[in-house]
């Protein structure tokens, strides 16, 4: 009970060490990442005795370190927020990123700098620390920068190629849109509460709460790509696998989601923000499933689906069950990283292919690879009894008994089904069938680091949401009772997509395929939302601007209407009034002798 | 008439016999026409100081600004020429053309 606190900063602390050990010489020998990996499951070890200290005896702390400046009246210190969403979310993180640290040494074995790769992975693992144990704005700012920035170099992390480049800037620019709305929420509460603390912002009174609420839901839906500010996101698929398992599907993107979660005493009694959100997560959701649908890149049907679950969060929010958003936070995590790391362990199998349509039948070459494939998709579509199950079903269950929107309700549960469709589409693409891709590819998963972080992240995958959520306190009460057939909604609505999806493509496997309809255009191009919004905007703004600015105030104000628009018209003037032959010697000359005859005439005169 | 008054009106014929007859170039009737403005102002400023005619004090500034005035035109006239036949010979001047 007295080490709560010191076993919590002792772990989070270990984290920086091998950062501060890249000045000596264990940076640069190669036994680098392995330190680097030890260190975080040690990490985890330690975190998980606070967790269970929290969990018998519900004790949360708030650790004030370092008074760091006063403002006038405004108090910055270092203080550490150490409850309910911070400790289960802690262990959960450490375990999802040690997995991906040992995955990382068999995917990035061949690379040059993979010591560098490491020490980014950790930064990110810091800042991300920093963004969930934050208990004022600011240190919450810290890392949300943080963890925008390493996505930024990690994300590039091929620079040579030209897509990593635009892909890490997009994500840089919808993410700056976000933080202007985090920065709006954050001069609110300066100017009308005084504090950045999280609990003077929770006690003070406050009638209308919706500009700040309009600013941190900005920079939710920037940070969580959500509808508006989603296409970074499967552009930033152009990093390496590791890179999407960590940053892009358990743990940055739900940076958006753990925001408003933090702040839900303010949003569960403010009606406009809960239906703002409820519709956004709604429409994200159904989007981005659609987009799913049609795509050829596996990492890409992946990033929609965790950008369509980000949705189903939002969602949540909206309906003023924080709690069920950050189950389903916990859970996601576990399954969308396995899911990436067996994307990742195919395309590394295949020799960096990444279109499903050249990969197939690799159900007897990859025995390990197909079953947590399996494993992870039934996971994430709600199977009873698996991970996803504890939180997806609650969630669709407490949306349906809820007095809510039914339009959004209706959305959310077409992207359900959506969602089992696109998880059969791929594992018929990629799993089954006859094999589609080249004959001597190095099909190979025996090794040891590859097993074990997929081993671990698939125990996890199917035990992590029994546990959870047998043993977190108690919060706010699932419904309980409810007709047989909103119970069953859910399962229904998966058991039809997993048909109809596996019926089509068996339908239409051998079938040539002859124009796209306009419904498949909508979908694979994204909804044209990249290409108008990329394009339009900028286009119109920078003629505009060439418009009014040079043409209008430079060549035709201060050029033609007064000095060119005189010089012509004197020019065509005299060409046409003048009729003389120039002689000007001879004219000169005329007048002198005429000046000088009328002189001596005029003097000799009487 | 007194002496002083004399000499600056030959000096003023002078230039005008130099600004009526030059053979090639058309900055010396130019620089004629300075040499002009100059007898003229110091034949205005005498006077004017002689006479003890006080009011038209300000006469020979005046003079001064027209005349530069008509300098700068004179020189924008030479260097369009200029600028269009390199030098500034008076027999280019036949084209009747800007």
């Amino acid at each position: 009970m007295n080490l709560f606190a010191s076993f919590m900063l002792t772990s989070m602390l270990m984290l920086l060490l091998p950062i501060i050990m890249s000045n000596t010489q264990l940076y640069k020998n190669n036994l680098y990442p392995h330190y680097v990996k030890t260190t975080i499951s040690y990490a985890f070890a330690i975190s998980m005795i606070p967790a269970m200290m929290f969990v018998s005896s519900g004790q949360e702390t708030i650790v004030s370190n370092w008074h760091w400046l006063s403002i006038q009246t405004l108090k910055l210190s270092l203080s550490f927020k150490l409850d309910y969403f911070s400790i289960i979310f802690i262990p959960v993180a450490l375990f999802v990123t040690w997995s991906i640290m040992e995955f990382s040494m068999w995917y990035m074995h061949t690379d040059p700098y993979i010591n560098r790769f490491f020490k980014y992975l950790l930064m990110f693992l810091i800042t991300m620390m920093i963004l969930v144990t934050a208990n004022n704005l600011f240190q919450l700012f810290i890392g949300w920068e943080g963890v925008g920035i390493m996505s930024f170099l990690l994300i590039g992390w091929w620079y040579g190629r030209a897509d990593a480049n635009t892909a890490a800037l997009q994500a840089i620019l919808y993410n700056r849109i976000g933080d202007v709305g985090f920065i709006t929420a954050m001069a609110w509460f300066l100017a009308n509460m005084n504090a950045w603390d999280f609990q003077q912002i929770f006690i003070t009174q406050h009638k209308n709460l919706n500009i700040p609420l309009l600013g941190l839901l900005l920079a939710a839906t920037g940070k969580s790509a959500q509808f508006g500010l989603h296409p970074w996101l499967p552009s930033a698929m152009e990093g390496p696998t590791p890179v999407s398992a960590l940053l892009h599907s358990s743990t940055m993107v739900v940076a958006g989601v753990f925001l408003l979660i933090r702040f839900h005493p303010l949003m569960e009694q403010n009606k406009t923000m809960q239906t703002l959100t409820l519709c956004l997560g709604a429409i994200t959701t159904l989007f981005t499933a659609i987009c799913a649908l049609t795509q050829n890149d596996i990492k890409k049907i992946v990033a929609f689906s965790t950008s369509s679950q980000l949705g189903l969060m939002i969602v949540t929010i909206g309906i003023n069950q924080p709690y069920l958003a950050f189950l389903h936070i916990c859970t996601h995590a576990f399954f969308k990283a396995m899911l990436f790391m067996c994307s990742g362990s195919i395309i590394h199998s295949l020799n960096d292919e990444q279109d499903i349509r050249k990969m197939g039948g690799l159900y007897k070459p990859m025995p390990f690879t197909t079953s947590s494939l399996i494993i992870g998709s039934l996971a994430l579509t709600g199977m009873p009894f698996l991970t996803g199950f504890y939180s997806k079903d609650l969630i669709i269950e407490t949306a349906n008994t809820s007095y809510t929107n039914a339009w959004a309700l209706s959305v959310t549960l077409i992207a359900t089904s959506l969602t089992a469709a696109y998880s059969t589409r791929i594992m018929f693409f990629a799993l089954l069938g006859q094999p589609r891709f080249n004959s001597l590819s190095p099909i190979n998963e025996n090794n040891p680091h590859l097993i074990n972080s997929i081993k671990r992240l698939l125990v996890g995958s199917i035990f992590a949401g029994y546990l959870i959520s047998h043993n977190i306190p108690p919060t706010t009460i699932p419904q309980m009772t409810m007709p047989h057939y909103l119970k069953l909604t859910a399962l229904a609505m998966t058991i039809t997509g997993f048909i109809l999806a596996l019926e089509l493509n068996l339908a239409a496997k051998n079938l040539k395929f002859k124009y796209p309809s306009n419904l498949f255009k909508f979908s694979n191009l994204l909804g044209y939302f990249p290409t108008v919004m990329h394009r339009l905007p900028s286009t119109m703004s920078l003629t505009m601007s060439q418009k009014s600015a040079s043409m209008l105030l430079d060549m035709i104000w201060l050029e033609s209407v007064l000095p060119k628009s005189i010089s012509h018209f004197q020019m065509k003037m005299s060409t046409i009034v003048s009729n003389q032959k120039g002689l000007v010697k001879l004219y000169f000359l005329s007048f002198m002798i005429t000046l000088t005859l009328s002189l001596l005439l005029l003097s000799f005169h009487e | 008439m007194s002496m002083v008054y004399v000499n600056m009106f030959l000096a003023f014929i002078m230039s005008l016999m130099g600004l009526l007859m030059y053979r090639s170039h058309l900055m010396s009737s130019l620089l004629c026409l300075e040499g002009m403005m100059l007898s003229l102002f110091i034949m205005m400023t005498v006077t004017i100081l002689n006479n003890h005619f006080t009011l038209a004090s300000m006469t020979p500034i005046i003079l001064l600004v027209f005349a530069a005035c008509e300098a700068a035109l004179g020189l924008s006239l030479l260097v369009m020429v200029s600028n269009t036949y390199g030098t500034d010979y008076v027999q280019n001047l036949n084209l009747l053309q800007c």
